[in-house]
Protein backbone atom coordinates (compact mmCIF):
# COMPACT_ATOMS: atom_id res chain seq x y z
CA UNK A 1 0.00 0.00 0.00
CA UNK A 2 2.76 2.36 0.99
CA UNK A 3 4.68 1.75 -2.22
CA UNK A 4 1.52 2.24 -4.26
CA UNK A 5 1.07 5.61 -2.62
CA UNK A 6 4.69 6.56 -3.10
CA UNK A 7 4.74 6.08 -6.85
CA UNK A 8 2.18 8.74 -7.73
CA UNK A 9 3.74 11.00 -5.13
CA UNK A 10 7.10 10.53 -6.81
CA UNK A 11 5.49 11.46 -10.12
CA UNK A 12 4.18 14.68 -8.66
CA UNK A 13 7.51 15.51 -7.02
CA UNK A 14 9.29 14.75 -10.27
CA UNK A 15 6.94 17.01 -12.16
CA UNK A 16 7.49 19.81 -9.70
CA UNK A 17 11.22 19.34 -10.12
CA UNK A 18 10.80 19.82 -13.86
CA UNK A 19 8.67 22.90 -13.26
CA UNK A 20 11.24 24.31 -10.88
CA UNK A 21 13.63 25.87 -13.37
CA UNK A 22 10.87 28.16 -14.61
CA UNK A 23 11.18 30.04 -11.38
CA UNK A 24 14.91 30.35 -11.56
CA UNK A 25 16.76 33.60 -11.38
CA UNK A 26 17.66 35.34 -14.60
CA UNK A 27 20.37 33.61 -16.56
CA UNK A 28 20.24 30.51 -14.38
CA UNK A 29 18.76 28.39 -17.17
CA UNK A 30 22.36 27.64 -18.11
CA UNK A 31 23.32 26.27 -14.71
CA UNK A 32 23.01 22.86 -13.09
CA UNK A 33 20.82 22.45 -10.04
CA UNK A 34 23.50 20.83 -7.93
CA UNK A 35 26.12 22.72 -6.02
CA UNK A 36 29.72 22.01 -6.94
CA UNK A 37 32.30 22.54 -4.21
CA UNK A 38 35.66 23.87 -5.36
CA UNK A 39 38.13 23.78 -2.51
CA UNK A 40 41.45 25.64 -2.34
CA UNK A 41 40.32 28.13 -4.94
CA UNK A 42 42.66 31.09 -5.36
CA UNK A 43 40.94 34.35 -6.18
CA UNK A 44 42.43 36.16 -9.17
CA UNK A 45 39.91 38.95 -9.72
CA UNK A 46 36.75 40.35 -8.18
CA UNK A 47 34.47 42.70 -10.13
CA UNK A 48 32.02 44.69 -7.99
CA UNK A 49 29.22 45.82 -10.30
CA UNK A 50 25.56 46.01 -11.27
CA UNK A 51 23.64 44.03 -12.24
CA UNK A 52 26.21 41.26 -11.83
CA UNK A 53 29.29 41.15 -9.70
CA UNK A 54 31.63 38.28 -10.45
CA UNK A 55 34.68 36.57 -9.07
CA UNK A 56 37.43 34.80 -10.98
CA UNK A 57 39.56 32.12 -9.36
CA UNK A 58 41.95 29.28 -10.12
CA UNK A 59 41.43 25.68 -9.06
CA UNK A 60 43.65 22.66 -9.69
CA UNK A 61 42.02 19.70 -11.39
CA UNK A 62 42.77 16.07 -10.51
CA UNK A 63 45.88 16.13 -12.69
CA UNK A 64 47.26 19.24 -11.08
CA UNK A 65 46.38 21.50 -13.98
CA UNK A 66 45.10 24.93 -13.09
CA UNK A 67 41.58 25.63 -14.32
CA UNK A 68 40.45 29.24 -14.52
CA UNK A 69 36.95 29.57 -13.14
CA UNK A 70 34.52 32.49 -12.98
CA UNK A 71 31.33 32.80 -10.95
CA UNK A 72 28.64 35.43 -11.14
CA UNK A 73 26.91 36.77 -8.07
CA UNK A 74 23.99 39.05 -7.46
CA UNK A 75 24.35 42.77 -8.01
CA UNK A 76 26.48 44.79 -5.66
CA UNK A 77 23.22 46.39 -4.49
CA UNK A 78 21.88 42.96 -3.52
CA UNK A 79 24.91 41.31 -1.96
CA UNK A 80 25.91 44.43 -0.05
CA UNK A 81 22.89 43.70 2.14
CA UNK A 82 24.45 40.33 2.89
CA UNK A 83 27.70 41.76 4.17
CA UNK A 84 29.69 42.04 0.96
CA UNK A 85 31.64 45.08 -0.16
CA UNK A 86 34.03 45.83 -2.99
CA UNK A 87 36.94 44.60 -0.87
CA UNK A 88 35.33 41.34 0.21
CA UNK A 89 37.57 39.29 -2.07
CA UNK A 90 41.18 40.05 -2.87
CA UNK A 91 43.49 38.41 -5.41
CA UNK A 92 45.38 35.68 -3.60
CA UNK A 93 42.60 34.80 -1.16
CA UNK A 94 42.28 31.03 -0.84
CA UNK A 95 38.66 30.01 -0.35
CA UNK A 96 36.13 27.24 -0.92
CA UNK A 97 33.69 28.14 -3.67
CA UNK A 98 30.20 26.64 -3.79
CA UNK A 99 28.86 27.08 -7.28
CA UNK A 100 26.10 26.03 -9.62
CA UNK A 101 28.27 25.22 -12.59
CA UNK A 102 27.27 25.73 -16.21
CA UNK A 103 25.68 22.79 -17.96
CA UNK A 104 27.85 23.67 -20.95
CA UNK A 105 30.93 22.31 -19.17
CA UNK A 106 32.66 25.67 -19.25
CA UNK A 107 34.30 26.51 -15.93
CA UNK A 108 31.77 29.18 -15.06
CA UNK A 109 28.66 29.30 -12.94
CA UNK A 110 26.39 31.03 -10.48
CA UNK A 111 27.84 31.44 -7.04
CA UNK A 112 26.14 29.88 -4.07
CA UNK A 113 28.57 30.95 -1.39
CA UNK A 114 32.24 31.45 -0.60
CA UNK A 115 33.76 30.10 2.59
CA UNK A 116 37.08 31.37 3.94
CA UNK A 117 39.52 29.24 5.90
CA UNK A 118 38.34 30.81 9.17
CA UNK A 119 34.76 29.88 8.38
CA UNK A 120 33.65 33.35 7.36
CA UNK A 121 31.01 32.95 4.68
CA UNK A 122 29.83 35.19 1.88
CA UNK A 123 26.45 34.02 0.57
CA UNK A 124 25.08 35.05 -2.76
CA UNK A 125 21.75 36.83 -2.97
CA UNK A 126 19.69 34.20 -4.77
CA UNK A 127 19.17 30.46 -4.63
CA UNK A 128 20.84 30.40 -1.25
CA UNK A 129 18.34 28.04 0.29
CA UNK A 130 19.67 25.27 -1.89
CA UNK A 131 23.02 25.43 -0.18
CA UNK A 132 24.04 22.19 1.45
CA UNK A 133 20.95 20.33 0.32
CA UNK A 134 22.45 19.04 -2.87
CA UNK A 135 26.12 19.28 -3.52
CA UNK A 136 28.89 17.53 -5.33
CA UNK A 137 32.58 17.44 -4.63
CA UNK A 138 35.58 15.23 -5.34
CA UNK A 139 34.71 13.06 -8.33
CA UNK A 140 32.32 15.63 -9.71
CA UNK A 141 35.07 18.21 -9.60
CA UNK A 142 37.36 15.81 -11.43
CA UNK A 143 34.71 15.29 -14.09
CA UNK A 144 34.20 19.02 -14.47
CA UNK A 145 37.92 19.57 -14.61
CA UNK A 146 38.27 17.04 -17.41
CA UNK A 147 35.30 18.42 -19.27
CA UNK A 148 36.61 21.93 -18.96
CA UNK A 149 40.27 21.28 -19.63
CA UNK A 150 39.80 22.18 -23.29
CA UNK A 151 38.43 25.57 -22.33
CA UNK A 152 41.27 26.47 -20.04
CA UNK A 153 43.42 28.21 -22.59
CA UNK A 154 40.49 30.12 -24.00
CA UNK A 155 39.47 31.24 -20.56
CA UNK A 156 43.00 32.30 -19.77
CA UNK A 157 43.02 34.52 -22.84
CA UNK A 158 39.66 35.98 -21.91
CA UNK A 159 40.79 36.62 -18.40
CA UNK A 160 43.99 38.19 -19.56
CA UNK A 161 42.21 40.44 -21.97
CA UNK A 162 40.11 42.13 -19.31
CA UNK B 1 -6.44 2.64 -3.90
CA UNK B 2 -8.04 3.30 -7.26
CA UNK B 3 -9.30 6.62 -5.97
CA UNK B 4 -5.85 7.56 -4.72
CA UNK B 5 -4.31 6.73 -8.07
CA UNK B 6 -7.05 8.62 -9.90
CA UNK B 7 -6.53 11.57 -7.63
CA UNK B 8 -2.79 11.62 -8.23
CA UNK B 9 -3.25 11.26 -11.98
CA UNK B 10 -5.70 14.17 -11.90
CA UNK B 11 -3.32 16.24 -9.77
CA UNK B 12 -0.47 15.43 -12.09
CA UNK B 13 -2.62 16.44 -15.04
CA UNK B 14 -3.52 19.72 -13.40
CA UNK B 15 0.12 20.40 -12.59
CA UNK B 16 1.12 19.54 -16.13
CA UNK B 17 -1.48 21.85 -17.61
CA UNK B 18 -0.62 24.63 -15.19
CA UNK B 19 3.02 24.12 -16.09
CA UNK B 20 2.08 24.45 -19.75
CA UNK B 21 0.04 27.53 -19.02
CA UNK B 22 2.90 29.04 -17.07
CA UNK B 23 5.29 28.33 -19.89
CA UNK B 24 2.93 30.18 -22.23
CA UNK B 25 2.71 33.26 -20.08
CA UNK B 26 6.18 33.02 -18.52
CA UNK B 27 5.62 33.79 -14.91
CA UNK B 28 7.73 36.67 -13.68
CA UNK B 29 10.86 35.58 -11.92
CA UNK B 30 10.26 34.28 -8.46
CA UNK B 31 13.79 33.64 -7.32
CA UNK B 32 14.49 31.92 -4.06
CA UNK B 33 16.33 34.70 -2.34
CA UNK B 34 18.96 34.43 0.32
CA UNK B 35 18.39 38.05 1.24
CA UNK B 36 14.73 37.67 2.11
CA UNK B 37 14.27 39.70 5.25
CA UNK B 38 17.32 41.72 4.42
CA UNK B 39 16.08 43.99 1.68
CA UNK B 40 15.96 47.67 2.47
CA UNK B 41 12.17 47.51 2.46
CA UNK B 42 12.29 44.81 5.11
CA UNK B 43 14.74 46.81 7.17
CA UNK B 44 12.73 50.00 6.97
CA UNK B 45 9.52 48.17 7.79
CA UNK B 46 10.80 48.14 11.34
CA UNK B 47 10.49 51.92 11.47
CA UNK B 48 6.73 51.80 11.75
CA UNK B 49 4.33 54.25 10.13
CA UNK B 50 6.18 57.44 11.08
CA UNK B 51 2.85 59.13 11.66
CA UNK B 52 0.09 60.18 9.29
CA UNK B 53 0.70 60.90 5.62
CA UNK B 54 1.12 64.56 4.72
CA UNK B 55 -1.42 65.92 2.25
CA UNK B 56 -0.39 66.13 -1.42
CA UNK B 57 3.16 65.14 -0.69
CA UNK B 58 5.16 62.14 -1.88
CA UNK B 59 8.38 64.15 -2.05
CA UNK B 60 11.46 62.30 -0.97
CA UNK B 61 13.54 59.19 -1.38
CA UNK B 62 11.94 55.77 -1.15
CA UNK B 63 13.29 52.22 -0.94
CA UNK B 64 11.53 49.61 -3.01
CA UNK B 65 11.76 45.89 -3.64
CA UNK B 66 14.49 44.63 -5.99
CA UNK B 67 11.72 43.38 -8.26
CA UNK B 68 8.09 44.18 -7.41
CA UNK B 69 5.84 41.15 -7.40
CA UNK B 70 3.87 40.93 -10.60
CA UNK B 71 0.42 39.60 -11.30
CA UNK B 72 -0.20 37.30 -14.20
CA UNK B 73 -0.76 39.00 -17.50
CA UNK B 74 -4.08 38.33 -19.28
CA UNK B 75 -4.19 36.39 -22.55
CA UNK B 76 -2.38 38.13 -25.36
CA UNK B 77 -3.73 39.07 -28.75
CA UNK B 78 -2.29 37.41 -31.84
CA UNK B 79 -0.03 40.43 -32.30
CA UNK B 80 1.09 40.23 -28.69
CA UNK B 81 1.89 36.54 -28.95
CA UNK B 82 3.88 37.19 -32.08
CA UNK B 83 6.02 39.77 -30.28
CA UNK B 84 6.33 37.61 -27.20
CA UNK B 85 7.79 34.72 -29.20
CA UNK B 86 10.70 36.91 -30.19
CA UNK B 87 11.51 37.93 -26.62
CA UNK B 88 13.92 35.52 -24.99
CA UNK B 89 13.84 36.39 -21.32
CA UNK B 90 16.22 35.39 -18.58
CA UNK B 91 13.67 33.24 -16.85
CA UNK B 92 13.88 30.67 -19.61
CA UNK B 93 17.07 31.36 -21.51
CA UNK B 94 20.72 31.58 -20.65
CA UNK B 95 22.53 34.87 -21.00
CA UNK B 96 23.99 33.66 -24.29
CA UNK B 97 20.55 32.88 -25.70
CA UNK B 98 18.65 35.78 -24.19
CA UNK B 99 17.93 38.92 -26.16
CA UNK B 100 16.81 40.93 -23.16
CA UNK B 101 17.71 44.58 -23.91
CA UNK B 102 18.99 44.68 -20.36
CA UNK B 103 21.73 42.27 -21.44
CA UNK B 104 23.47 45.20 -23.11
CA UNK B 105 22.47 47.80 -20.52
CA UNK B 106 19.90 49.21 -22.93
CA UNK B 107 17.31 51.42 -21.27
CA UNK B 108 14.74 49.53 -19.24
CA UNK B 109 12.10 51.93 -20.52
CA UNK B 110 8.72 52.50 -18.93
CA UNK B 111 7.03 50.74 -17.18
CA UNK B 112 9.79 48.15 -16.80
CA UNK B 113 11.82 50.68 -14.83
CA UNK B 114 9.12 50.48 -12.16
CA UNK B 115 8.92 46.68 -12.31
CA UNK B 116 12.61 45.84 -12.03
CA UNK B 117 15.53 47.20 -10.01
CA UNK B 118 13.30 49.47 -7.98
CA UNK B 119 15.48 49.50 -4.90
CA UNK B 120 15.51 53.29 -4.88
CA UNK B 121 13.03 55.84 -6.25
CA UNK B 122 12.58 59.53 -5.52
CA UNK B 123 9.95 62.14 -6.24
CA UNK B 124 10.87 65.79 -6.59
CA UNK B 125 8.07 68.27 -7.37
CA UNK B 126 8.67 71.39 -9.43
CA UNK B 127 6.24 74.16 -10.24
CA UNK B 128 4.95 72.52 -13.41
CA UNK B 129 6.01 68.90 -13.15
CA UNK B 130 6.97 66.07 -10.85
CA UNK B 131 10.35 64.49 -11.39
CA UNK B 132 10.60 60.79 -10.71
CA UNK B 133 14.15 59.66 -10.18
CA UNK B 134 15.34 56.07 -10.26
CA UNK B 135 18.40 54.86 -8.45
CA UNK B 136 19.04 52.28 -11.17
CA UNK B 137 20.96 53.97 -13.96
CA UNK B 138 20.09 57.40 -12.52
CA UNK B 139 17.15 57.77 -14.86
CA UNK B 140 14.51 60.47 -14.42
CA UNK B 141 11.03 60.93 -15.78
CA UNK B 142 9.16 64.19 -16.18
CA UNK B 143 5.54 63.95 -15.10
CA UNK B 144 3.79 67.14 -16.15
CA UNK B 145 1.37 68.62 -13.67
CA UNK B 146 0.58 71.85 -15.55
CA UNK B 147 -2.66 70.55 -17.00
CA UNK B 148 -1.38 69.68 -20.42
CA UNK B 149 -2.84 66.76 -22.32
CA UNK B 150 -0.94 63.68 -23.32
CA UNK B 151 0.18 63.63 -26.95
CA UNK B 152 -2.05 61.71 -29.30
CA UNK B 153 -1.01 59.27 -31.98
CA UNK B 154 2.56 58.85 -30.71
CA UNK B 155 4.57 57.03 -33.34
CA UNK B 156 1.98 57.73 -35.99
CA UNK B 157 2.69 58.68 -39.61
CA UNK B 158 1.32 62.23 -39.49
CA UNK B 159 3.83 65.05 -39.50
CA UNK B 160 2.82 66.24 -36.04
CA UNK B 161 2.95 62.81 -34.42
CA UNK B 162 5.36 62.64 -31.49
CA UNK B 163 8.21 60.14 -31.44
CA UNK B 164 7.96 57.12 -29.17
CA UNK B 165 10.21 57.40 -26.11
CA UNK B 166 11.85 54.86 -23.86
CA UNK B 167 10.10 56.50 -20.92
CA UNK B 168 7.03 57.74 -22.72
CA UNK B 169 5.06 60.93 -22.07
CA UNK B 170 3.52 61.42 -18.65
CA UNK B 171 1.07 63.70 -16.90
CA UNK B 172 0.16 63.61 -13.22
CA UNK B 173 -2.54 64.86 -10.87
CA UNK B 174 -3.66 64.45 -7.29
CA UNK B 175 -6.66 62.26 -6.67
CA UNK B 176 -7.84 63.13 -3.17
CA UNK B 177 -5.32 64.07 -0.50
CA UNK B 178 -2.88 61.21 -0.69
CA UNK B 179 -2.87 59.67 -4.17
CA UNK B 180 -0.75 60.97 -7.03
CA UNK B 181 -1.91 59.49 -10.33
CA UNK B 182 0.28 59.34 -13.40
CA UNK B 183 -0.90 58.54 -16.93
CA UNK B 184 1.67 57.62 -19.55
CA UNK B 185 1.56 56.95 -23.29
CA UNK B 186 4.10 56.53 -26.07
CA UNK B 187 6.50 53.98 -24.60
CA UNK B 188 8.95 52.74 -27.21
CA UNK B 189 8.13 49.21 -28.36
CA UNK B 190 11.77 48.21 -28.11
CA UNK B 191 11.41 48.12 -24.35
CA UNK B 192 9.93 45.08 -22.65
CA UNK B 193 7.04 45.32 -20.26
CA UNK B 194 8.93 43.24 -17.71
CA UNK B 195 11.85 40.90 -17.22
CA UNK B 196 9.80 37.92 -18.33
CA UNK B 197 9.77 39.52 -21.76
CA UNK B 198 6.11 40.38 -22.02
CA UNK B 199 5.67 42.86 -24.87
CA UNK B 200 3.77 46.10 -25.24
CA UNK B 201 2.79 48.31 -28.13
CA UNK B 202 3.39 52.01 -28.55
CA UNK B 203 -0.37 52.42 -28.10
CA UNK B 204 -0.17 51.19 -24.49
CA UNK B 205 -1.54 53.43 -21.77
CA UNK B 206 -0.22 52.96 -18.27
CA UNK B 207 -1.59 54.41 -15.08
CA UNK B 208 0.48 54.56 -11.92
CA UNK B 209 -1.19 55.37 -8.64
CA UNK B 210 1.09 56.36 -5.78
CA UNK B 211 -0.83 56.44 -2.52
CA UNK B 212 0.90 57.60 0.62
CA UNK B 213 -0.57 55.33 3.26
CA UNK B 214 1.34 56.99 6.08
CA UNK B 215 4.52 58.99 6.45
CA UNK B 216 6.75 55.99 5.86
CA UNK B 217 4.78 53.98 3.29
CA UNK B 218 4.07 54.68 -0.35
CA UNK B 219 1.97 52.18 -2.28
CA UNK B 220 2.35 51.88 -6.02
CA UNK B 221 -0.26 50.31 -8.29
CA UNK B 222 0.41 50.02 -12.01
CA UNK B 223 -2.39 49.34 -14.49
CA UNK B 224 -1.62 48.44 -18.10
CA UNK B 225 -4.13 49.04 -20.87
CA UNK B 226 -2.81 47.86 -24.21
CA UNK B 227 -5.60 46.39 -26.39
CA UNK B 228 -3.21 45.79 -29.25
CA UNK B 229 -1.21 43.39 -27.06
CA UNK B 230 -3.51 42.15 -24.28
CA UNK B 231 -7.15 41.14 -24.32
CA UNK B 232 -8.03 43.28 -21.31
CA UNK B 233 -6.51 45.91 -19.02
CA UNK B 234 -4.75 44.56 -15.95
CA UNK B 235 -3.03 45.58 -12.75
CA UNK B 236 0.51 44.32 -13.15
CA UNK B 237 1.67 45.14 -9.65
CA UNK B 238 0.78 46.62 -6.32
CA UNK B 239 3.93 47.19 -4.30
CA UNK B 240 5.08 49.23 -1.38
CA UNK B 241 7.98 51.60 -0.96
CA UNK B 242 9.42 52.68 2.36
CA UNK B 243 10.74 56.05 3.45
CA UNK B 244 14.54 56.07 3.55
CA UNK B 245 15.55 57.61 6.88
CA UNK B 246 18.74 59.31 5.65
CA UNK B 247 17.12 60.27 2.32
CA UNK B 248 20.05 59.04 0.25
CA UNK B 249 20.17 56.72 -2.73
CA UNK B 250 23.03 54.50 -3.80
CA UNK B 251 24.75 54.56 -7.13
CA UNK B 252 23.49 51.60 -9.15
CA UNK B 253 24.47 51.78 -12.79
CA UNK B 254 24.56 49.16 -15.50
CA UNK B 255 27.92 49.78 -17.17
CA UNK B 256 28.05 48.48 -20.77
CA UNK B 257 31.77 47.69 -20.73
CA UNK B 258 31.43 45.73 -17.48
CA UNK B 259 28.41 43.90 -18.90
CA UNK B 260 30.44 43.00 -21.99
CA UNK B 261 33.18 41.68 -19.72
CA UNK B 262 30.63 39.65 -17.77
CA UNK B 263 29.15 38.20 -20.98
CA UNK B 264 32.57 37.38 -22.35
CA UNK B 265 33.82 35.68 -19.20
CA UNK B 266 30.65 34.06 -17.85
CA UNK B 267 27.39 34.65 -19.69
CA UNK B 268 28.39 33.42 -23.13
CA UNK B 269 30.50 30.41 -22.04
CA UNK B 270 27.71 29.32 -19.69
CA UNK B 271 25.23 29.17 -22.53
CA UNK B 272 27.50 27.78 -25.21
CA UNK B 273 26.00 24.31 -25.55
CA UNK B 274 22.38 25.29 -25.07
CA UNK B 275 22.69 28.10 -27.59
CA UNK B 276 23.67 25.73 -30.37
Amino acid sequence: MKSKLLMPLALVVGLLAVCGPMFAHHGSAAYANTVLVLKDATVTKFVWANPHSFVMFDVKDDKGNIVHWAAETGSSSAVSLLGWNRNSLQPGDVVAVYIWAAKSGSPVGRLNKIVFADGKTLRDSVLGEWAGKSKQSGPALAVFARKTSGHTATTRVRAGST
Amino acid sequence: MLNVTKGCVALTGVLFLSSYALSQTRQPNKPIRADDGKTLVDQFNKNGTGGPAPRHDITGFWAGPPSPKENEVPPMTAWGQEQFKTHKGHSQYSEAESNDPMKFCDPLGFPRDMLYQTRGVAFAPMADRMLQLSQFNRVWREIWTDGRELPKNVGGRSADASDPRWYGYSVGRWDGDYSFVVDTVGSDERSWLDTAGHPHSVDMRVQERYTRLNHNTLEMTITVDDPKTYTKPFVITTSQFKWIPNQELREEICVPSVMQEYLSIIGDPAGESSAK
